[in-house]
């Protein structure tokens, strides 16, 4: 069942990843797009060090984004401090567990899951593997456009905040983790972008 | 950076034409492509060019409403509350503007941002293209503008918005009396039109149609 494909590098040509134009490179690493005027290069300049680097650092941002409070309110006199847990159990605790999974799930577990996905996916490209490939590109795609939901959570307390400024009575203020969730956001998907999933069909079966 | 443009030669055509798969590389010949349909990688399933029904006015039309959706969704206020006999009330860059006001000037940005600032140059930059092409304007930097556009798409984030408004309404319902603005229904909509806006858009065949005219914007 191993067809072989022409891929457009053996042959000196490459697609403008902006316009789709086919640009003939031959021995040079890059050209500039005729169409577009974008730089065309083979493949994405150090892709795999960049991706890792961006990574890396969208986990580091993951931990104080999960653990530092997202917003603090006071009523009355009363302060909370509420991270993304407290808030997920708050609406578990009122029976309102849809809401809870779409927070969880936004906020906890699908960047866990792209971080991963993308660092299997890096791994797997070191590796030389070309076991699963159409596999691994359809989940380096679903990593890609999943990644900017988890920012609904800072768009919750920006709401939230704007929304509950009542004086004496109540007010909520964003705490640390906010920023920290879309520094974290970003990163993942500066990280899924600077991937190249080219790089998953280079190795020769 | 020594950037060489004399080597590249064009290749593509209309519709059909030669195509790289952005996602595996794999280089391949695209017979013309009938209305409604698409064009998948042979080697990796990815897509590679579509071709919606509705030509060029679909995408145009839904652009228009999608414009005159935005500024009402932006205009207008997205929701009152009311506890206690006190009102308040907030705009999508209200939300982002309370930041601000807390010298959190870097949460204001990371809102506002991909929240109103992106999907208002995406709409409006796809319409000054959209339009340019549609009745031969010949407006100028429309390369410029889609490049920009194509760039920016991934970063707009104003259905992700307005799940962050639905959750906020949940959770001030169990809190105060609600009453939903203007705005909340065009940001609903503005998330239906966009949408299928995209949908019925194919920048590929954009590219296309400017390459027919003289080059305007570059060099």
């Amino acid at each position: 069942m191993k067809r072989q494909f022409i891929r457009a590098k053996d042959h000196g040509v490459a697609g403008c990843h902006t316009c789709g134009q086919v640009v003939v490179l031959g021995s040079h690493q890059q050209a500039l797009c005729p169409r577009c005027g974008c730089a065309v290069h083979y493949r994405k300049c150090n892709s795999l060090a960049r991706a890792w680097a961006l990574l890396i650092s969208a986990f580091i941002m993951y931990i104080p984004s999960n653990t530092e409070p997202m917003m603090y309110t006071s009523s009355l006199g009363q302060q909370g401090a509420d991270t993304i847990m407290s808030g997920v159990l708050y609406f578990l605790s009122h029976g309102d567990w849809p809401l809870a999974l779409v927070i969880f799930s936004a906020s906890v577990l699908l960047p866990l899951l792209k971080m991963i996905a993308i660092a299997y996916i890096l791994i797997m490209v070191q590796l030389g593997s070309t076991r699963r490939r159409i596999e691994n590109t359809r989940l380096y795609m679903l990593a890609e456009v999943m990644g900017k939901w988890s920012m609904v959570d800072v768009f919750v307390v920006s709401f939230l905040t704007a929304l509950v400024q009542l004086g004496a009575l109540t007010t909520i203020e964003p705490g640390p983790a906010g920023l920290a969730f879309a520094a974290m956001v970003l990163l993942t998907m500066f990280s899924a972008m600077a991937f190249d999933p080219k790089l998953i069909w280079d190795q020769t079966e | 950076m020594s950037l060489d443009a004399a080597c590249s030669t064009r290749i593509t055509g209309q519709v059909s034409g030669l195509y790289v798969c952005h996602a595996c590389d794999a280089l391949q010949n695209i017979a013309a492509v009938k209305p409604g349909a698409v064009a998948t990688c042979v080697c990796c399933g990815s897509t590679l060019l579509r071709n919606p029904n509705g030509g060029g006015e679909r995408p145009l039309a839904l652009l228009i409403a999608a414009a005159i959706l935005f500024f009402i969704s932006n205009i207008y206020p997205i929701m009152d509350i009311k506890i206690a006999g006190i009102e308040q009330s907030t705009t999508l860059t209200g939300a982002a503007m309370i930041f601000v006001e807390l010298d959190n000037h870097l949460l204001a940005a990371a809102v506002w941002v991909p929240g109103v600032l992106i999907p208002g140059i995406v709409i409006f930059g796809l319409l000054y293209v959209m339009g340019s092409i549609q009745f031969n304007l010949g407006f100028p930097y429309t390369k410029n503008i889609l490049v920009l556009v194509s760039r920016l798409t991934p970063f707009g984030m104003m259905d992700v918005f307005l799940l962050g408004v639905l959750v906020a309404l949940v959770k001030l319902v169990a809190l105060a009396d609600v009453i939903l603005g203007p705005g909340f229904y065009a940001l609903m909509s503005l998330i239906i039109v966009y949408a299928a806006t995209m949908s019925s858009l194919e920048l590929h065949l954009l590219w296309d149609s400017l390459d027919e005219k003289p080059s305007s914007s570059l060099e």
